[in-house]
């Protein structure tokens, strides 16, 4: 019992600590006061060192322990007669080293921008979003609850997109941000119908488990093939934008106008890999529901292709290195798709480190190359060679266009998609306009008010 | 199409010829105003205004703002703090407004001079509402009942009692509203029509106005994309496919190819591409073509052109800089000219303008930030503001004659008409604090130093100046000089690890002699570059395969993990991770002892423009002399002459060769150090040194270095090649050395804010070993970030003077060069590289926008020449703001040991010089030899300097001086340089 208490302790601990840091931040910024850098950093280094630190006991305890999952419960949101929704973190197999690495990676990549972004006058914000995106990772990796996760899911989309944007003064950046944000929220709609419909038909979205045949804790399943093909559908289309998905993927090498320890961390590291996360939660529905499974695999697998190819002509490191974390991505797709879940979850864990130790390289690109070439003694050989060969010459130009014009994903989405509710968005407004100008036509004198002001 | 197809038809074949001629010469002549920067690698600084170094320097950043839409000087803002904090101070002001030339002859501006009215304006520094934020000052607060806030308590008894006596008595408020009422109304009378915002020349802005899309947004990202994948270097692991027939070429290839990408606005560019591609047309034909479809009135084309470079004149200017300087691109250069590029966007344009006018006008268009009252009204408001805050006599001014030369006289004190004044007034309290210094020092009777056991000579470069100064105070048996970072070897070097030779010398020079570094033994080589090889294959594999799909796969799920350990390092431990990941690299085999080839023995000339291996002995001996004449070193060499060359080395910092050392054309010195050594010690070279009536005595050595002003480390070349007896001597230097750089490291610190004040000797150390291999240190060192004087003259008038690390010092002894031959190719030298670099950072910080590139956080290396701001943007050029935040931008102040006389011969028969001087591009001050006297260049003569202050702080030590501060400081007076109570430490 005091070991279990323990233990619930510890799983929480994890969550809180981040989000505790986060309050000490936010509260006083708020009440417009000055932290200093030395503050911002003690708060958020300190969170995340016990996080990490509970995370490392967890581990130790239930690995040598023998103990598979614990439960948290931490209240209720709201119940009626028998119906309510919980309050849970689960700490399992899979949450346990996810939540591990992540508290981890966001303490390390913290102490790395304690130099990075010194005297930024952005410096608060940033630390501000850095925790928040901790803490919500946190809740996403331990949720117990599919609400839970929308909820830390909402949270990490609305850092990911307001670090792009960090330098507003700029309008790309905005823009940037605005479309990974536009992009999220599209597929948030998958993620809140799945939790709707798993509320529906089986009345709860709490994750059952570990059984014999799902090593960790995974939704359950609703009755008939239908209803779990389209939950397991619903949370694959969640899992594209956050997984930068093709065809969705287009915001990924735009993401990179933050500084680059946010972009190291969203886009190397752990955003980009809750998409595969939450198809590992779901393993138990890809299993009822054949034919996602292979959606699940034709996705990933276009995506690695179209990235690979796409990244093979990027001429600026960030794009390189933003495509070929999509090709990986798409890659872990295949590998959930097929079932080989531990195999995806070394995966993610080694592209997350490699990936992200490239990203905070990246500035060092030209000392690197001087380097590599005097190791190598010439030149650094030519590559892409192989492409040449096999590739008829005529040929050529049309493939390397499709690769630079970014497999044209973007024009059609937005030439097709994008472009037509715009244009139904702005019917309806004109026709509001026009309704608005005949009901106040009447009333001339209120619109004249304003003007006679403007003429002192 | 067809109607395009027509216009091209119609248009005689000899006012085509006239057309392409026209145009060449208009993109020559917007070529000189594109930013000329290098790719990263080859980074040399210069001034980015080198296209209007014909105009005085104060038109020219005004031209050069209004033509590129940047900042001439520091804003407003920066100059209020500047007067609170002292830094400009009021008879600054003073000075300088009486020095200015009077516009107006000494009207009465409401009871005040014209002297008067500037004095009182630069003192009232504030921020103007404009546009919509004025239209709600006016409408929505007192601004037109109530005195301003900002005026004082005395002066509204002194408004009040003006309002009485033209009023009568009344209730204060009542007086109050009606002489602001009055006085709105006679300043809002005496306001004439505003002008308007120049608009550029441009389809676009008119697209953007009136339709509400930016052509250029769908335009400039294709251009990017397309020129970046051009000229790519060796990011990109599939190169673009043949790119050996020109930029146009290559454009027309991948775009003409099958039905086009699907964007609606690129529809029909395929075919256009063929078409061009079938008739041949060349780039100018193209442009011309494309100029006729955009309806550009022959007469609007030189504008047209400029804009449209200038809208992307990173990419620009980089296409430019491949053209003309084929030889510096990083890997391989590329086909390609501005006028094809010029041809590209011109054509993308034609289509996105096209497309642009088919779409239906944005019901809402962009509202306007124009104030309802115009230009007008702002100006109205300045001078309705002034007139209650300085001390006029405000009746006078409701007058319609007053008011109407109230308002001239603020007008004509614009914006930046005072901070024209504002800067020149900053500069000059600069220039009195180093000449007064200078001066003060300069009077003090100074002990004379014991007889130096060695002597030092380091490169110019401001940043030795602290490196020489510690080391005379811990060893003041030790004499400094400073002489170009070159040494006058002027080379293409290739290093043992080098994949090809690159120049070391100034970049006004170009090389004839090519040097090597050989390794002495042959095996030690095999086996180190063997190990070398397999490691660097390793990591090149790594680096490519990391990239890929299926290897990618396989690393990142089998090996991936693996770099949780350097990754944690990397962030929490960075030298740590650093001696890791070096040990990796570079194992147990250390480079092999090495020479360099110096010495040519076939006496044969070589071949014009082929490099000529090695130097003969001529060619060394005059070397040799050059430097030991300029600098003073001829007849009075030590046992010991150390030669120190630096360069810089540093993670996380694309601009890294901007921190190496100028001279050498951005490149590391210490090569051209331990080349001189090795002349200087040829005993032939000493025979016909002797011939020419210079004798260095037979026990004298000399030994090349490197400092790296990074980490402030210390590498000694070929020390096996000295006797026994001259090592213990180097010994010695070397441990005088050894506290050098700890000192100098230690000042250093002080400039970095997250190095804490109290900083010990050591720590600092190491706190500058950190930041050089720190990924994520985005200021590793603020290289010239100080730099502000340049001091030609003998080091015993300067030696134990602090200048904080400000003065670039040369070595120039007046009294062995009575015509001033030396000092005329010195002026030539260090002239315009101290000018380049000042002007650099000056620009850099005055505008880190519009001239430097920017925050370095989000820059992104593109092409493995030049970087962008996050993704897919223009070239960012110039310098980052990490770089320049502590900078003071004042012109260079070049102060020059000789007399008036021959100073001012030099300007007369160097005209190159005289440009840069009568411009005032810098600043030039003669200082005599043989007394304390001064002359300052201005407005072309030199006047003499008359001193504000003779005082100068008195400290034992620098440290004593520096420590515990931040900011810049002034001058003070060392005395342990002297041997005064000398302890080695």
């Amino acid at each position: 019992m005091m070991n279990n208490s323990l233990l619930h302790g510890l799983v929480a601990a994890i969550f809180f600590l981040p989000a505790l840091a986060l309050l000490l931040l936010a509260v006083p910024a708020w009440f417009g006061r000055r932290i200093s850098e030395s503050t911002i950093n003690a708060i958020v280094g300190s969170a995340f060192a016990g996080a990490t630190t509970c995370a490392t006991l967890l581990l130790a305890v239930m690995y040598l322990g023998g103990q598979n999952v614990v439960e948290v419960r931490l209240g209720t949101w709201f119940s009626v007669e028998h119906y309510f929704f919980d309050w849970t973190l689960v700490a399992d197999h899979l949450s346990v080293p996810f939540a591990w690495f992540v508290a981890l990676l966001v303490g390390s990549i913290g102490a790395f921008s304690r130099r990075y972004l010194h005297q930024e006058s952005g410096y608060l914000r940033y630390y501000l979003l850095l925790t928040l995106f901790g803490a919500s990772t946190e809740l996403v990796v331990l949720a117990g609850t599919l609400d839970m996760v929308f909820f830390g899911w909402e949270l990490v989309g609305i850092t990911s997109a307001l670090l792009i944007a960090f330098f507003h003064e700029r309008r790309k950046p905005v823009e940037h941000g605005f479309r990974a944000f536009v992009t999220y929220r599209v597929c948030d709609v998958g993620l809140l119908s799945a939790a709707v419909w798993m509320h529906h038909s089986v009345g709860s979205s709490a994750l059952s488990g570990p059984t014999p045949l799902t090593p960790w804790g995974t939704f359950s399943v609703p009755e008939g093939t239908a209803a779990a093909t389209f939950v397991g559908a619903m949370l694959l289309w969640a899992s594209m934008g956050k997984g930068a998905q093709a065809p969705l993927g287009g915001w990924l090498p735009r993401a990179m106008e933050g500084p680059t320890p946010s972009s190291a961390i969203f886009y190397g590291a752990i955003s980009i890999h809750l998409g595969p996360y939450l198809l590992l939660r779901a393993g138990s529905l890809l299993e009822h529901a054949p034919s996602v499974a292979l959606a699940v695999v034709l996705v990933g697998g276009t995506t690695a292709l179209h990235a690979t190819f796409v990244g093979r002509v990027q001429t600026d490191i960030k794009s390189a290195l933003a495509y070929a974390s999509m090709t990986q991505v798409g890659l872990i797709f295949v590998e959930i798709g097929l079932g080989f879940r531990y195999l995806a979850l070394a995966h993610i864990v080694g592209h997350a480190c490699l990936r992200s130790l490239q990203i905070l390289r990246s500035p060092s690109l030209l000392h690197d190359h001087h380097h590599l070439e005097q190791a190598m003694g010439r030149h650094l050989p030519k590559t892409g060679g192989h492409l040449e060969r096999f590739v008829p010459r005529r040929l050529q130009p049309w493939l390397f266009r499709h690769a630079l014009e970014r497999g044209y994903f973007d024009a059609f989405l937005i030439q097709y998609v994008v472009h037509s509710f715009v244009s139904c968005f702005r019917w309806i407004d004109e026709q509001d306009r026009a309704w608005v100008d005949l009901l106040t036509s009447a009333t001339p004198d209120r619109s004249a008010a304003p003007q006679e002001a403007r003429e002192i | 199409m067809t109607a395009m197809a027509a216009a091209t038809s119609l248009s005689e074949v000899s006012v085509e010829e006239n057309a392409t001629g026209r145009l060449r010469e208009i993109v020559e002549e917007v070529s000189h105003f594109l930013p000329q920067q290098a790719p990263l690698h080859a980074f040399v600084h210069h001034n980015p205004l080198h296209a209007f170094e014909h105009l005085p320097f104060e038109i020219a950043v005004v031209e050069a703002a209004q033509l590129l839409g940047t900042e001439p000087f520091q804003q407003e803002c920066a100059f209020s703090r500047h007067l609170e904090s002292g830094r400009i101070q009021q008879r600054d002001l003073e000075a300088v407004i009486d020095a200015s030339e009077t516009r107006i002859a000494d009207e009465n501006l409401g009871g005040l001079s014209q002297r008067e009215f500037t004095i009182g304006r630069l003192g009232n520094l504030f921020e103007l509402p404009r546009g919509a934020a004025l239209d709600w000052i006016l409408s929505e607060s007192h601004a037109l009942s109530r005195f301003d806030s900002r005026v004082s308590d005395g002066r509204r008894m002194d408004l009040l009692e003006h309002a009485r006596t033209r009023y009568g008595d009344g209730a204060v408020t009542d007086l109050e509203s009606r002489l602001c009422r009055d006085l709105w109304i006679a300043m809002v009378g005496a306001s004439s029509a505003g002008t308007c915002r120049k608009k550029t020349a441009r389809r676009r802005d008119r697209i953007v106005d009136t339709v509400g899309v930016d052509p250029d947004d769908w335009v400039h990202p294709v251009l990017i994309r397309f020129c970046a994948a051009f000229l790519d270097q060796g990011i990109a692991y599939w190169q673009m496919p043949d790119r050996s027939g020109g930029l146009l070429k290559a454009f027309r290839a991948i775009y003409g190819i099958g039905a086009g990408p699907p964007d609606r606005w690129m529809r029909g560019l395929p075919a256009e591409c063929r078409r061009q591609e079938r008739e041949q047309w060349d780039a100018e034909r193209t442009v011309v073509w494309a100029l006729e479809s955009l309806d550009v009135e022959p007469s609007d084309w030189a504008e047209f052109v400029r804009d449209t470079l200038f809208s992307l004149r990173g990419w620009a200017g980089m296409v430019r800089h491949f053209e003309e300087h084929p030889d510096q691109a990083p890997v391989e250069s590329r086909a390609c000219c501005l006028l094809e590029y010029l041809a590209i966007q011109l054509t993308l344009d034609s289509f996105a303008v096209r497309y642009a006018l088919t779409i239906d006008p944005d019901t809402d268009p962009q509202s306007r930030t124009e104030s309802a009252l115009g230009h007008g009204g702002d100006l109205a408001y300045e001078a309705y503001l002034l007139a209650q805050l300085l001390p006029t006599d405000v009746t006078l001014l409701t007058d319609s004659d007053a008011a109407a030369s109230w308002m001239n006289a603020v007008r004509l004190l614009d914006d930046i008409e005072r901070r024209k004044l504002l800067h020149l007034a900053y500069e000059r309290r600069h220039r009195k604090i180093v000449l007064d210094g200078i001066l003060a020092h300069d009077q003090l009777t100074r002990q004379q130093p014991a007889e130096p056991e060695f002597q030092a000579v380091f490169c110019i470069d401001e940043r030795e100046e602290s490196f020489r100064r510690h080391l005379e105070e811990v060893h003041p048996a030790s004499e400094t000089f400073g002489y170009v970072g070159s040494f006058g070897v002027s080379m293409v070097y290739q290093g043992l690890d080098d994949v090809r030779g690159r120049p070391l010398c100034p970049v006004t020079i170009t090389p004839t002699h090519f040097v090597s570094e050989r390794a002495i033994e042959s095996d030690a080589e095999s086996t180190y570059r063997t190990a070398r090889l397999r490691r660097g294959r390793l990591r090149h594999a790594a680096g490519i395969g990391t990239k890929s799909l299926v290897r990618g796969g396989f690393l990142a799920g089998a090996g991936g993990v693996l770099t949780v350990g350097p990754l944690v390092a990397r962030c929490l431990a960075p030298r740590l991770a650093e001696r890791w990941s070096h040990r990796a690299d570079h194992g147990h085999h250390s480079a092999p002892k090495t020479r360099l080839a110096v010495e040519r023995f076939d006496a044969e000339a070589a071949l014009p423009g082929v490099l000529a291996e090695g130097f003969t002995i001529g060619e060394m001996t005059s070397i040799v002399e050059a430097l030991l004449r300029t600098t003073g070193l001829a007849d009075k060499c030590r046992p010991l002459v150390l030669l120190i060359g630096h360069g810089s080395s540093s993670l996380n910092n694309p601009h890294e060769a901007a921190h190496d050392c100028g001279a050498t054309g951005g490149g590391r010195g210490g090569p051209n150090a331990r080349a001189f050594a090795a002349m200087a010690n040829h005993p032939s070279v000493r025979e016909r040194l002797l011939e020419g009536g210079l004798r260095i005595a037979d026990d004298t050595y000399f030994v090349g270095a490197y400092h790296n002003t990074c980490n402030d480390e210390v590498t000694y070349y070929d020390e096996d090649l000295l006797p026994q007896r001259a090592r213990a001597q180097l010994r010695r230097a070397q441990r005088a050395f050894e506290s050098a750089r700890r000192l100098d490291a230690h000042e250093r610190a002080r400039r970095f804010d997250s190095a804490p004040l109290k900083l010990g000797v050591s720590r600092a150390l190491r706190h500058a070993e950190e930041r050089a291999v720190d990924l994520a240190q985005p200021r590793p060192e603020y290289g010239h970030a100080t730099n502000a004087v340049c001091i030609v003259g003998r080091r015993e008038r300067t030696r134990g003077l602090f200048l904080d690390r400000r003065a670039f010092l040369v070595s120039y002894d007046p009294t062995s060069d009575e015509q001033g031959g030396l000092l005329a190719d010195l002026l030539l030298s260090v002239g315009p590289v101290g000018a380049g670099i000042n002007l650099e950072y000056y620009f850099s910080f005055v505008d880190p926008v519009g001239y430097g590139c920017g925050t370095k956080l989000p820059h992104n290396i593109t092409g493995l020449f030049g970087v962008m701001d996050g993704h897919a943007s223009d070239l960012r050029t110039g310098l980052p703001w990490q770089m320049v935040e502590i900078h003071e931008p004042v012109r260079l102040l070049l102060i020059v040991e000789t007399e008036v006389e021959t100073l001012a011969k030099i300007l007369k028969t160097h005209p190159a010089l005289d440009h840069l001087v009568r411009n005032r591009w810098i600043q030039l001050v003669a200082w005599s030899p043989a007394s304390p006297e001064m002359h300052v260049f201005c407005d072309g003569v030199f006047q003499p300097y008359v001193p504000e202050q003779s005082e100068i702080p008195i400290f034992r030590r620098s440290a004593d001086f520096y420590s515990g501060h931040r900011a810049h400081l002034g001058c003070a007076h060392i005395t342990s340089a002297f041997g005064a109570m000398n302890d080695e430490q």
